[in-house]
């Protein structure tokens, strides 16, 4: 059973940012649900008013313009993401990623702004959107402000948000069109599952980057490798910003092993 | 609220609260049981329908989300009495053992055979990823699957293209 709370459909985005500003922490946003009603469910959440979004009607959806990049609004959820064929044709790591995340029916509620907004460790759209350079445009009554990925994420389920904003769309930038890359997730079994640890790696005009899940409080963007470099120097690269942890599905030293593992069939692989 | 929608067909229209699920409210105020809880939290699938074109867990689904929707449940599959061409496969493969995935697992293979009418066994597989069994141990599933579309032989067991080996 859920806990009573009020059900707020706003039609615009002036009306939802009126309702964030009025009603603060009280208030949750709605998008697939997917984590929002399962944290309500087990008492983790208690809002006082759900706010859905999927009607608000001048809301970005998903498009791509090449002049901007890839742009992924509030109700994308990962199904569609990963059928838009400019997704296909441009952002490979993208679909590699929200391929791996939950069961079919999952991704067809789930948004891939509501999983980095929920900000679990073991998000899986995080280190493609890390990797890819992505920037997250934030609005609230107040305007709005762009923060880059790399400084999204705060802490275990905390990002830059204040209690009034919301994430009004993710853009890839287009200078990451064409990048190569690939992500490899460890799990305990081949269907769905949260990952135990995962590693995205992508490649573009040899810059290497690292998009790390479940392998520290939040997922973690690797820097600063070239493709000319030897492969140790991303698995040290990766090993110095990373702080796995043991717990209930590994220890420590198993997901930094897999880590590297991962790390180094990700540098064969990808060409 | 007052929420209008559809459910095989037929229109209901009914006040519900805020904090009720989908899943609650086909099962206690439309009476259809055939849609089952098992987790309550998106892990299980046997609470899975369509809506609107897309299968779903209605466990994590308020019914307001619904208005105005189309939900097909495990009700609207047999037809005048005549079990779907799923179901009869189902039945022939002894796919159903307690029956309680049944309902939730037969909207994902409508659902998968709709995107993909000769899905591989392993399409299959990924296909009902999201929906767990705990009598079949799967297989009769993915042969009843491959059976209703029209990829097996004549004859329980019988395969055509060899793909059950790698079941
Ligand atoms: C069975 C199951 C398996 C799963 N497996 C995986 C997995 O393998 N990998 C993985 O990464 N995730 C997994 N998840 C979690 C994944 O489904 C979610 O993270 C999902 O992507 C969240 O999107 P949503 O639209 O459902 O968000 P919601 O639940 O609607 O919202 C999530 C949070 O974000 C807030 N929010 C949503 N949209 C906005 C916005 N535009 N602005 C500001 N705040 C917003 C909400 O208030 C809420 O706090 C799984 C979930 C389930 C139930
Ligand atoms: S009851 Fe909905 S997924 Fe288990
Ligand atoms: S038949 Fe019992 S759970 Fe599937």
């Amino acid at each position: 059973m859920l806990h009573e709370f009020e059900y707020a459909r706003p039609a615009t985005r002036a009306e939802l940012h009126e309702l964030l500003a009025r009603h603060g922490k009280a208030a949750k946003i709605l998008a697939g649900g997917t984590d929002l009603l399962v944290n309500i469910r087990c008492g983790v959440s208690k809002p006082a008013i759900v706010i859905d979004i999927k009607k608000v009607r001048d809301l970005p959806v998903i498009a791509w313009n090449p002049k901007v990049g890839l742009v992924i609004g509030p109700g994308a959820t990962i199904n569609e993401v990963l059928a838009h064929p400019a997704v296909h044709d441009h952002f490979p790591l993208l679909s590699e990623c929200g391929h791996d995340l939950a069961s079919y029916q999952v991704r067809n509620r789930a948004t891939v702004i509501g999983n980095v907004v929920n900000a679990s460790p073991c998000s899986d759209m995080a280190p493609a959107l890390l990797c890819l350079g992505a920037i997250a445009i934030v609005s609230s009554k107040r305007g709005e402000r762009e923060v880059p990925f790399s400084e999204f994420f705060t802490g275990v389920k905390k990002t830059v948000l204040l209690d009034d904003e919301i994430l009004e769309r993710i853009v890839v930038p287009t200078a990451s069109a064409g990048a190569r890359g690939s992500y490899h997730k460890l799990k305990r079994i081949n269907g769905h599952d949260l990952g135990i640890v995962g590693v995205a790696l992508m490649k573009k005009e040899g810059v290497v980057a690292l998009g790390i899940s479940s392998a520290a409080p939040t997922p973690v963007l690797v820097e600063g490798i070239r493709e000319t470099d030897a492969v140790e120097k991303a698995v040290a690269a990766a090993r110095s910003a990373t702080s796995p942890i043991s717990d209930l599905r590994c220890s420590k030293e198993y997901r930094e092993f897999m880590i590297e593992v991962f790390i180094r069939r990700l540098w064969a692989e990808v060409k | 609220m007052r929420i209008t929608l559809k459910v095989n067909g037929g229109t209901y229209t009914r006040e519900v609260e805020g904090h009720r699920t989908l899943l609650r409210f086909l099962r206690e105020d439309l009476g259809f049981t055939g849609t089952k809880e098992g987790c309550g939290a998106g892990e299980c699938g046997a609470c899975t329908v369509i809506m609107d074109g897309k299968t779903v867990n209605s466990c994590m689904v308020l019914a307001l989300e619904a208005d105005g929707a189309n939900v097909e449940t495990i009700e609207g599959e047999a037809s005048a009495g005549k079990l779907s061409v799923i179901q009869e496969a189902f039945d022939r493969h002894h796919a159903v053992q307690c029956g309680y995935c049944t309902g939730g697992m037969i909207m994902s293979v409508r659902d998968l055979l709709h995107r993909n009418p000769k899905p591989s066994v392993e399409e299959i597989k990924e296909g009902i990823e999201g929906n767990f069994c705990r009598c079949t141990g799967y297989q009769q599933i993915i042969e009843a699957v491959l059976d209703a579309s029209g990829q097996l032989g004549e004859g329980p067991g019988q395969v055509r293209e060899g793909r059950l080996e790698h079941a």
